[in-house]
C-alpha cells in the first residue's frame, strides 16, 4: 500500500476513533455536559442555518471593509517611506493590543445596532493585513526600485511591476491571518453587542441548558472557520507561490 | 537604528534637518500627531464621557496605584501566563509527537486543526457549564486559546529538523528520548516561539472575552465595569496595561529569536 493511502486510511480512523469517542463521552458524562455526536447532528436546524448565514454576513462585511482598507493603505505606507517610519510601530502594537477590549467603548458609545458589530470584526482583521503588508514594504531592497528607476520607469510601471507583485503576498499572509481573527470579533460581537446569528444562538441555547444546540452551533462555526481557513491558504498558495508556503 | 543620511543634504548647519529626518523623531511625532488628533476629535464630536489623551493622563496615576487596578491586572496577567504554561508543557507534546510520527499526526491532524480553526469565543457557554463562572474558566479558556497554536508551530518545528542531525545521532546510537531532547526539541525552538508569540496574543484575547463573559476580577473586567459607569479615562488604562504586555511580549520573543536563533527566518505560517 502507498504511504498516501495509508495515510488517508488513518486519518480516515482517526476521525471514526474522534466522532466515537465523542458519543461515547455524551453517552456517559451526561447530555449536559457534553452532547453526544449523534443529538449535536439532530440539534442543527435549519433555524441554526439561518444563524449562520447572518453571522456570515457580518463576517463577510466587517472583513471585506478590513480587506478595502488595509491594503491600499499597506500599499501606500509601501510607498511612502516617512509614513511608514512614522506609523510601523504603531501599527504594530495595535496589532498586539487584544481588540477585545475595545468591545465595552463600542457598545456605550455606539450601541446596538448593526454598525458597531461590523466595526467590531473590522478593528478585529484590518490590523495583520497591516501590519503583514508594511513588513513587506519594509523587506523590498531598495535596490528593485533604484533599478526600475535608472531604466527611468514610470511611477506606473513601478507600481505594476516592482511593489505590486512583491507586497501581495505579504498581504495575503495578512489577509489569511485576518481570517481567524475576525471569526472571533464576529462570534464576540454578536455576544456582547446586540446579540445575533450565531452568537445568539449559543447564548440562548446554554442559558436553557440545551446543550445540543450548543455542541451543534460550534460545529458549524467551526466547520465554516476550517473552510476559510483552507480557502486563504489555497488563495495564498496560488498567489503567492514564490513565497515557498507549505 | 536605521538613520537616514544624505550625504548632499548634510551641509554644514543642517543638523535640524537631519534630526527631522531621523527615525525616532519621525516616530515620536507622528505619536504626538495621533494623541492630538485623538484628542480634539473627541472633543469636538464625541460625548463629554468618551476617553481622551488629556483625562486619561489625569487619571493615570490614581488608577496604577489603586488596589482594585492591581488585583485586576495581576489576576488577568497571572491567568494568561499560568494558561499559556500548561498549555506548552501539552502543546509541545502532542506537537513534537505530530511532527515526528506520520501516524500520530494523520490521527489527529483534522482535529487539531478544526480545533484551532474554531473561533475560541464561541466554547465561552460549553467552559461555563463545565467550569461554572470561576476562575478556572477562565484559566481553560487561555489553555484553549493558546494550545493550538502552540501544537502546531511545534508541528512544524519538529517536522523541519533536518535528516542530517538526525543521521549523526543515530550514527551514535542515541537514544528515542534523547534524540526527541537532545536533537529534536532544541532544533524546532525558532517555530516555538513564533507559536509562543501567536499563542500568548489569542491566550490575551481569550482571557480578555472571559472575563467579560463570566465577570470574573480581571482587566476585561475592569473595563467593562468602568465603561459602563462612562468612566471611559479609567477604562482606557486598562486597555494601555494589556496593549503594553501584548506588545511587550511580542518584543521579548522577536528579541530572544534575533539574539539565539540569528540563522532562522521564515514566514509566518499561522
Amino acid at each position: 500500500m502507498s504511504r498516501r493511502a495509508l495515510g488517508w486510511l488513518i486519518t480516515g480512523a482517526g476521525i471514526a476513533a474522534g466522532a466515537a469517542v465523542w458519543e461515547i463521552a455524551g453517552r456517559s458524562v451526561g447530555a449536559a455536559f457534553v452532547a453526544p455526536l449523534s443529538d449535536t447532528i439532530a440539534a442543527i436546524t435549519p433555524a441554526i442555518w439561518r444563524a449562520l448565514g447572518s453571522s456570515l454576513v457580518l463576517f463577510a462585511t466587517g472583513f471585506s471593509l478590513s480587506v478595502a482598507i488595509g491594503v491600499p493603505l499597506g500599499l501606500l505606507l509601501a510607498r511612502v517611506r516617512l509614513l511608514r517610519v512614522a506609523l510601523e510601530s504603531y501599527i504594530s502594537v495595535l496589532n498586539a493590543t487584544p481588540m477585545a477590549a475595545l468591545i465595552p467603548f463600542i457598545l456605550s458609545m455606539m450601541g446596538f445596532d448593526f454598525a458597531p458589530k461590523v466595526l467590531v470584526v473590522f478593528l478585529f482583521a484590518v490590523f495583520p493585513i497591516l501590519y503583514n503588508t508594511v513588513e513587506g514594504a519594509r523587506s523590498i531592497r531598495p535596490e528593485l526600485i533604484e533599478v526600475a528607476r535608472s531604466f527611468r520607469s514610470s511611477e506606473r510601471a513601478l507600481w505594476r511591476d516592482v511593489l505590486l507583485p512583491y507586497v501581495l503576498p505579504f498581504a495575503l499572509t495578512g489577509i489569511r491571518q485576518a481570517i481567524g481573527r475576525a471569526l472571533v470579533g464576529m462570534v464576540a460581537s454578536e455576544f456582547f453587542l446586540s446579540a445575533s446569528g450565531i452568537g445568539m444562538v449559543l447564548q440562548s441555547a446554554s442559558q436553557s441548558i440545551d446543550t445540543a444546540a450548543v455542541f451543534a452551533a460550534i460545529l458549524l462555526v467551526t466547520l465554516l472557520g476550517v473552510f476559510l481557513m483552507e480557502l486563504g491558504l489555497w488563495v495564498e498558495r496560488r498567489y503567492a507561490a514564490w513565497r515557498n508556503i507549505q | 537604528m536605521t538613520v537616514t543620511t544624505r550625504p548632499l543634504e548634510a551641509a554644514p548647519g543642517a543638523s535640524l534637518a537631519r534630526l527631522a529626518g531621523s527615525t525616532p523623531f519621525v516616530k515620536l511625532a507622528a505619536g504626538v500627531v495621533l494623541l492630538l488628533l485623538w484628542e480634539f476629535g473627541v472633543r469636538a464630536w464625541a460625548p463629554a464621557y468618551v476617553a481622551r489623551p488629556s483625562g486619561v493622563i489625569a487619571v493615570l496615576p490614581s488608577v496604577v496605584a489603586s488596589r482594585d487596578f492591581l488585583a485586576a491586572a495581576a489576576a488577568t496577567l497571572g491567568s494568561v501566563i499560568e494558561g499559556l504554561a500548561i498549555a506548552l508543557v501539552f502543546g509541545i507534546g502532542v506537537g513534537i509527537a505530530m511532527g515526528r510520527s506520520f501516524v500520530v499526526d494523520r490521527l489527529i491532524r483534522y482535529y487539531v486543526f478544526g480545533l484551532f480553526a474554531m473561533p475560541m469565543v464561541a466554547i465561552l457557554p460549553l467552559i461555563t457549564l463545565w467550569f461554572g463562572y470561576t476562575d478556572a474558566a477562565r484559566l481553560a479558556t487561555t489553555v484553549f486559546a493558546a494550545f493550538f497554536s502552540l501544537a502546531l508551530n511545534a508541528a512544524d518545528g519538529a517536522r523541519a529538523v533536518p535528516t542530517e542531525y538526525l543521521e549523526v545521532g543515530r550514527s551514535f546510537r542515541a537514544q528515542r528520548l534523547r534524540v526527541l531532547c537532545d536533537i529534536v526539541l532544541p532544533a524546532s525552538m525558532p517555530y516555538l516561539l513564533a507559536g509562543i508569540r501567536l499563542a500568548a496574543a489569542r491566550a490575551l484575547i481569550g482571557a480578555v472575552v472571559a472575563e467579560f463573559f463570566i465577570s470574573v476580577n480581571g482587566l476585561g473586567f475592569f473595563i467593562l465595569f468602568n465603561s459602563r459607569s462612562f468612566r471611559h479615562n479609567q477604562a482606557i488604562v486598562a486597555v494601555i496595561v494589556l496593549a503594553g504586555c501584548g506588545a511587550g511580549f511580542e518584543a521579548l520573543v522577536n528579541w530572544v529569536t534575533h539574539r539565539y536563533f540569528p540563522w532562522y527566518r521564515r514566514d509566518e505560517k499561522r
